[in-house]
């Protein structure tokens, strides 16, 4: 799996190093994350929490903004994890091994990030805990009919398994950890790895447990995404009312998870100096994962305009013109351009295997992934059936200001995190290393000891 | 007090193969410790029960129901009728019944692997450290010094690279 042969020791020390040698870019750009977040993100949400949402472009007839934009761009991003670890665990492929923990955590992180949207979109943060099923002297329950309570508990779920998901492919790592570390990472590994030994029997309940695990997560990952769609597509909206909206999201979150992978393997591959782990192989392989999801997503949209174009529908064809034509009709072009036709380079393997193109492809489709979500929000809303009801909508300071911010936060949450969890998996890149094998052994030679 | 005799193995297919003598010869449970899964062990060692399997479908039928008992209950509960439309209403409630059966089937197995694994450790095990590296460590526990000689000799002949003595686990 690796270019030249490296040792199992040599994989320890690389990735013991990656958590304890820290360097000042890291720091600096620690420093930078954090300050972005607190600059862009914290700062004008309690500007918004003390002003009111009206802070926020958010107006009738469009009541949803880049808040849901980012939200939807968040959760899709965590659809990387479960693709690359998940199904990638179940069909065995080996090249997973090397990315799948920070694909994992980019899950976890980017559905964190996602929930914190919500909080920032539903304007009274304080009451999000209405949301939870719990008996209270309002005698009040909430309203399970409701896409919105799909989401609550599909995001919930989502968040819960992937945790737990990262977490207990960690443990053997972490135990490995805990006995090359002092003070107090020492001690933080001792917790966290609970006292693996990994003897036959650990790594028997681990691996079913781990499979279990996969198998439960795949069809969860499918149904968030699909639940998302449905908070748009159970509305009676033109241009949100469709049946191919579930698959769209799922496939669009893969297509970004995907890249957004690409842009973290670059990021980690170069800066935690992973090269002989992450490999051009890996390169090829995503970038054939994403050729395909954008043909998908491709595919997808021309269905999207056509059975709009063939539905005949006045409000369909407005809507859909709207988007295509209207004020942010340059928007879709650059999607268009973004996530159908660039990527069609992808094809060329030669391509696939470098570095820093794939890297610009990987930003490019994800800023056309944001668009589309923005597009999917500020494009169908303003124009819904009678036209005295139209009316656009632009994004306010503070919501662009918490969109950068949101930014900040995810990459502050993965600069912490590529400190604390192994950000490669020790065990399973050793299981694609050639197995050791005994030093020759003569007669004179097995009774030493 | 027991006394384990551990040894170490530069590669799995000696640790296996001295996991298999240990076993021939009439000791209780030897185990492997190593870096990384092994295949084959349970040719050697025999094969053990999945009980991770009933957690998991216990935990997920749990949720089955227990997700459409929380969506059908608070419903009528509180009842909230919107369009003249059932109060128990069946494709929205399934979407909540999947979900949590995914949930609880989730936190079972992780209960199931705990509890099936004996983690988190409360006391100190056998264990070491080089096996966390590239190393495959075979343990076995001895009675006494007489069982943990014959040990000794049947790790030394398999070609352990060093062999340790170390307290028991009680």
């Amino acid at each position: 799996m690796s270019e030249r042969e490296i040792a199992y020791s040599e994989v320890n020390d690389d990735i013991v190093r990656s958590l304890v040698v820290t360097g000042r870019n890291y720091y600096i750009t620690l420093a930078v994350s954090i300050l972005v977040t607190f600059a862009c993100f914290f700062g004008p949400w309690f500007y918004q929490i003390q002003y009111g949402i009206g802070a926020a472009g958010m107006n009738h007839p469009t009541v949803w903004g880049t808040y849901l934009a980012s939200f939807i761009f968040w959760i899709g991003l965590s659809h990387s994890g479960t693709l690359l670890s998940a199904v990638l665990h179940l069909t065995n492929s080996e090249w997973r091994k090397a990315m799948y923990r920070s694909a994992e955590a980019m899950t976890l992180f980017s559905v964190m990030v996602a929930a914190t949207m919500v909080m920032v979109h539903v304007g009274r943060p304080w009451f999000v805990h209405w949301a939870v099923p719990y008996p209270n002297q309002m005698e009040m329950w909430p309203n399970f009919r409701s896409p919105l309570m799909f989401d609550v508990m599909a995001i919930t779920t989502y968040m819960t398994g992937s945790i737990i998901f990262i977490y207990m492919g960690t443990i053997p790592d972490f135990a490995a950890v805990r006995d090359r570390t002092t003070g107090w990472r020492h001690h933080m590994y001792v917790l966290l790895s609970l006292g693996w030994r990994g003897t036959d029997t650990e790594w028997h309940r681990l691996h079913w447990a781990y499979t279990f695990l996969a198998v439960l997560i795949v069809p969860l990952a499918v149904s968030v995404h699909s639940i998302v769609s449905w908070d748009f597509a159970l509305s009676i909206v033109p241009a949100l009312h469709q049946t191919i909206f579930a698959p769209y999201f799922v496939v669009g979150a893969i297509y970004s998870g995907t890249a957004g992978i690409v842009t973290v393997m670059f990021v980690l591959r170069k800066y935690m100096k992973f090269e002989h782990l992450i490999t051009k192989l890996h390169f090829d392989n995503l970038g054939k994962l994403l050729l395909v999801m954008s043909l998908l997503w491709t595919y997808i949209n021309a269905v999207e305009l056509f059975t709009g174009w063939y539905s005949e529908s006045s409000e369909e064809y407005e809507a859909l013109g709207f988007r295509l034509f209207g004020f942010y009709g340059p928007l879709y072009w650059e999607m268009i351009l973004f996530c159908a036709v660039a990527p069609l380079l992808l094809i060329s393997k030669r391509f696939r295997t470098s570095f820093v193109p794939m890297l610009i492809l990987s930003i490019a489709i994800n800023i056309g992934m944001y668009t589309e979500r923005f597009l999917i929000v500020a494009t169908s809303l303003p124009r819904q059936y009678l036209p005295d009801a139209w009316g656009m909508y632009y994004p306010s300071l503070v919501e662009i200001l918490i969109m950068i911010g949101s930014f900040g936060m995810f990459t502050t949450l993965f600069l912490i995190f590529v400190k604390i969890f192994p950000s490669v998996s020790l065990y399973e890149v050793k299981e694609t290393l050639p197995e050791p094998q005994p030093k020759l052994r003569t007669q004179s030679e097995s009774g030493a000891s | 007090m027991a006394i384990n005799a551990l040894g170490l193995f530069d590669a799995p297919s000696s640790a296996l193969e001295a996991a298999g003598e240990l076993k021939g010869a009439g000791f209780e449970a030897p185990e492997i410790i190593s870096p990384i899964p092994i295949h084959g062990v349970e040719k050697v060692l025999g094969k053990k029960k999945n009980i991770i399997k009933r957690f998991t479908f216990f935990g997920a039928l749990f949720g089955g129901i227990g997700g459409f008992a929380l969506a059908a209950g608070t419903a009528v509960l509180y009842v909230h009728v919107t369009g003249g439309r059932p109060v128990i209403a069946i494709p929205p409630f399934l979407i909540i019944t999947y979900e949590l059966t995914i949930l609880c089937g989730i936190l079972a197995t992780v209960a199931g692997f705990f509890l099936s694994s004996r983690l988190p450790a409360m006391r100190d095990r056998v264990y070491a450290p080089e096996a966390a590296v590239d190393k495959f460590a075979v343990t076995v526990e001895c009675e006494d010094s007489e069982q943990f000689r014959r040990a000794h000799e049947i790790l030394q002949n398999a070609g352990a690279e060093e062999i340790r003595e170390l307290g028991g686990s009680e």
